[in-house]
């Protein structure tokens, strides 16, 4: 019965659930779904993990790569954020070159990994204008249930947290390159910007906020993906980027704001203490 | 931002005036205005006008031809459908047009009519959600002026100018036709098919119509009277 | 159609200046400069578009954004986007189903405020193609400096030294938020100033689409 009726006012059946406080899933309006993360899961890859927040799954898999810094700016290595969306993952997208949205979320993810600065790509450079490291940062949805951008994220820091460098030598006068990959040094990562995603919806004049909304959601709020992402890191904002669906209130921007920060520190925690298990699985071995 | 009539409006604004009217009496909103839970909106940029008693609508300028039932067209058959003529007549979907809807004409008696015709026909059904429909005869199966326009010569220009040389306080054919013979019909979707004797004052005529969009009444009489005497020779 | 608003003494924002009607092709068109950035928007619509991109409920909007070197690139995608999500909360699109609306933009120069600039400009170009429209918008960019300062509508050298910088974009009913775009790290309470400082000036912008509506409204009607 309620999927008919789902069928035949598609509007009205998610408004019946909103007007009643509660959400399709049953879930409250600020609550968010479980995350479940996995680090150092694919060997080939210099660090990878795998994230799941409720179904939407991310893989992601880092590639180190040696290359010659831009004659512009010397000092710098690369950081090179890509988002695939494969058919896999919705029956939203089709084979082919990455589609626009696809495009859009690697945008917002390589935007807050810049804006948030918690990469000094100053770090990544070996020889001035000669050597740097190149960060391949491949993301692969496998499910994509909305809140898209979010789990991207804590599959790029939760890899980037564990990502050793191999120590290279560099001579200026031969311009021979030694790689030493038994000796790693740790990648500094200062903080750890976390994205927290909203759907918006208006009715009967009330703004509401859903918080890390499912693709169904995103889809009845209007919006492809999410329409509020507001990302934090140490306190601060690094990214607030909000895309049509209803207006947005001040209220309801401070409740955001709220629930963004508070997320962050669920994130937080959930990263450092899978970061800790593993390095004791390791040191267990 | 609350409005009146006469005032220049843009989308989002409302009006008060509309609204307090319409409790106690019938009102026609036009193009331009909608009507919402919380009040009326503007829709359009442009000038709120009125007519008495109580027909609102916004003077808005746009090129793009929206169709709408009981306008005449200036259409381009495009294509021929089995019992039914596709006709151009410049909106977001092709118009259909009947062979039946011509004068005389029956399952036998077929209207002669050819890809690449201009026809003058009049909107009998406009919807958003359907294709529009056009006839080349009256309730009572006249054609009147509808119908294929032979020969002459058709230009495109902006929905606002139609409107304003159609318009009975507009000088410009007025004083056009007294100076020189020659037909015209505008569509209301933005054509304007035109026939004169030669070829100066056909091109004469098309840009006396086009120079119009942006003068006033006094400015198109001399501009008229201006372009007779240059045609005449008088002045080179 | 053409508008100046050189009167620098109480304007916060940039001088802007505007032409409508600048193509004479297209459906509606407008070329906006705001200080020395300047766009070039033309709206098509509504048209015909192909089956697989027809929505039945309202019409589809494209966006389609070249930047002045002419390479695509993924940021011009986001730039779409943006523009999209935009334009999309106030077109009335369910008037015009089953049909398409082409946005395209065209940068002619970017000396800060391009994303801004690029809005308000399409925003005019939809008026003056006669469009049905629950609202207009407009877009004011903010840069906060290093001391914490704000800076309305700052130039290209303004935001080199800006620690971030945003964009906001407001609608004309409420003054309420329809999009926004940051760059940069900052604290809660100076988004919130932002955001307000923003909503202010938005004033001016909206105000200045009202001036040049009227100026052609007088010739036309």
């Amino acid at each position: 019965m309620a999927d008919i009726y789902k069928l035949i006012h598609p509007v009205k059946y998610f408004n019946d659930y909103i007007s009643r406080e509660v959400r399709p899933d049953g879930r409250e309006f600020h609550e968010q779904r479980n995350i479940k993360l996995n680090v150092n899961s694919i060997k080939s890859a210099d660090a990878s993990a795998v994230v799941k927040c409720g179904n939407t799954t991310v893989v992601c898999g880092i590639k180190l790569e040696l290359a010659t810094p831009k004659a512009e700016e010397p000092d710098f290595g690369f950081v090179v954020t890509n988002i695939e969306l494969p058919p896999l993952c919705s029956s939203k997208y089709r084979p082919g070159p990455p589609s626009d949205n696809a495009q859009v979320t690697s945008n917002l993810v390589s935007d807050i990994i810049i804006n948030s600065k918690c990469i000094d790509l100053k770090d990544l450079c070996i020889a001035s204008d000669k050597l740097a490291w190149v960060l391949y940062c491949d993301m692969v949805c496998m499910d994509n249930d909305g809140s898209l951008v979010d789990a991207c994220l804590i599959a790029l820091m939760a890899s980037l947290k564990t990502l050793t460098l191999p120590t290279v030598t560099y001579d200026s006068e031969t311009e021979e390159i030694a790689v030493d990959t038994s000796v790693r040094s740790k990648l500094n990562v200062h903080g750890l910007p976390v994205a927290t995603s909203f759907a918006m919806n208006t009715q009967e004049q009330r703004n509401i906020i859903l918080a890390d909304p499912s693709s169904y959601e995103e889809d009845m709020c209007g919006g492809l993906g999410a329409n509020l992402i507001i990302c934090y890191n140490k306190g601060f904002i690094c990214g607030s980027q909000k895309f049509g669906g209803s207006n947005l209130s001040t209220e309801c921007e401070r409740k955001a704001h709220k629930i963004a920060k508070e997320r962050a520190q669920i994130v937080e925690e959930v990263i450092n203490v899978c970061l800790k298990n593993y390095e004791n699985d390791t040191n267990n071995q | 931002m609350n409005v009146s009539v006469g005032d220049v409006v843009l989308p989002g604004d409302s009006c008060q005036e509309i609204a307090t009217i319409g409790e106690k009496s019938k009102v026609i909103l036009g193009p331009g205005l909608r009507k919402e839970v919380n009040g009326i909106f503007i829709t359009k940029a442009g000038t709120l006008r009125k007519r008495a008693p109580n027909t609102f609508w916004v003077d808005n300028y746009q090129k793009r031809y929206i169709p709408s039932r009981g306008e005449n067209v200036i259409g381009i058959v495009t294509q021929k459908a089995g019992d039914i003529f596709r006709v151009d007549v410049g909106g977001s979907c092709s118009a259909s047009l009947s062979y039946l809807s011509f004068e005389g004409a029956t399952k036998k008696n077929r209207p002669k009519v050819v890809i690449g015709d201009v026809v003058y026909a009049k909107m009998l059904v406009a919807s958003k959600d359907m294709e529009p429909e056009i006839v080349c005869v009256d309730s009572h199966g006249k054609k009147g002026r509808l119908g294929v326009l032979e020969d002459g010569f058709v230009f495109k220009c902006s929905l606002n100018l139609i409107r304003k040389i159609l318009n009975p306080e507009c000088p410009l054919l007025n004083s056009l036709k007294n100076e020189w013979p020659f037909e015209l019909a505008a569509g209301m979707n933005g054509r304007i098919w035109i026939k004169a004797n030669t070829m100066r004052e056909t091109i004469a005529l098309g840009n006396a119509i086009l120079a119009s969009e942006y003068h006033s009444n006094d400015e198109i009489k001399s501009m008229c009277s201006n372009i007779a005497s240059i045609l005449a020779g008088h002045i080179s | 159609m053409v508008s100046e608003n050189t009167d620098l003494k109480d304007f916060k924002l940039r001088p802007m200046k505007c032409e409508c009607n600048y193509l004479s092709k297209s459906d509606g068109s407008a070329i906006l400069s705001q200080g020395h950035t300047v766009s070039l928007v033309s709206v098509n619509g509504p048209l015909d578009v192909k089956m697989q991109s027809q929505s039945i409920e309202k019409a589809t909007l494209e966006v389609l954004f070249s930047s002045k070197g002419g390479k695509p690139t993924v940021g011009d995608r986001y730039k779409e986007h943006v523009i999209r999500q935009t334009c999309e909360t106030a077109i009335l699109g369910s008037l015009y189903p089953r049909t398409g609306i082409t946005v395209t933009i065209q940068e002619l120069e970017d000396q800060g405020g391009f994303l801004a600039c690029c809005i308000n400009c399409s925003c005019l170009a939809l008026l003056n193609a006669g469009l049905a429209m629950r609202h207009t918008f407009a877009a004011v960019s903010c840069a906060i400096d290093e001391s914490g300062n704000i800076q309305l509508d700052p130039a290209r050298d303004q935001l080199d030294t800006a620690r971030a910088n945003m964009t906001f974009v407001f609608d004309s009913r409420e003054k309420s938020l329809v999009t926004g775009f940051t760059e940069g790290s900052y604290s809660e309470d100076a988004y919130s100033e932002a955001v307000e400082r923003c909503r202010a000036a938005s004033h001016l912008v909206f105000a200045f689409y009202k001036e040049i509506v009227s100026k052609y409204s007088n010739v036309i009607g």
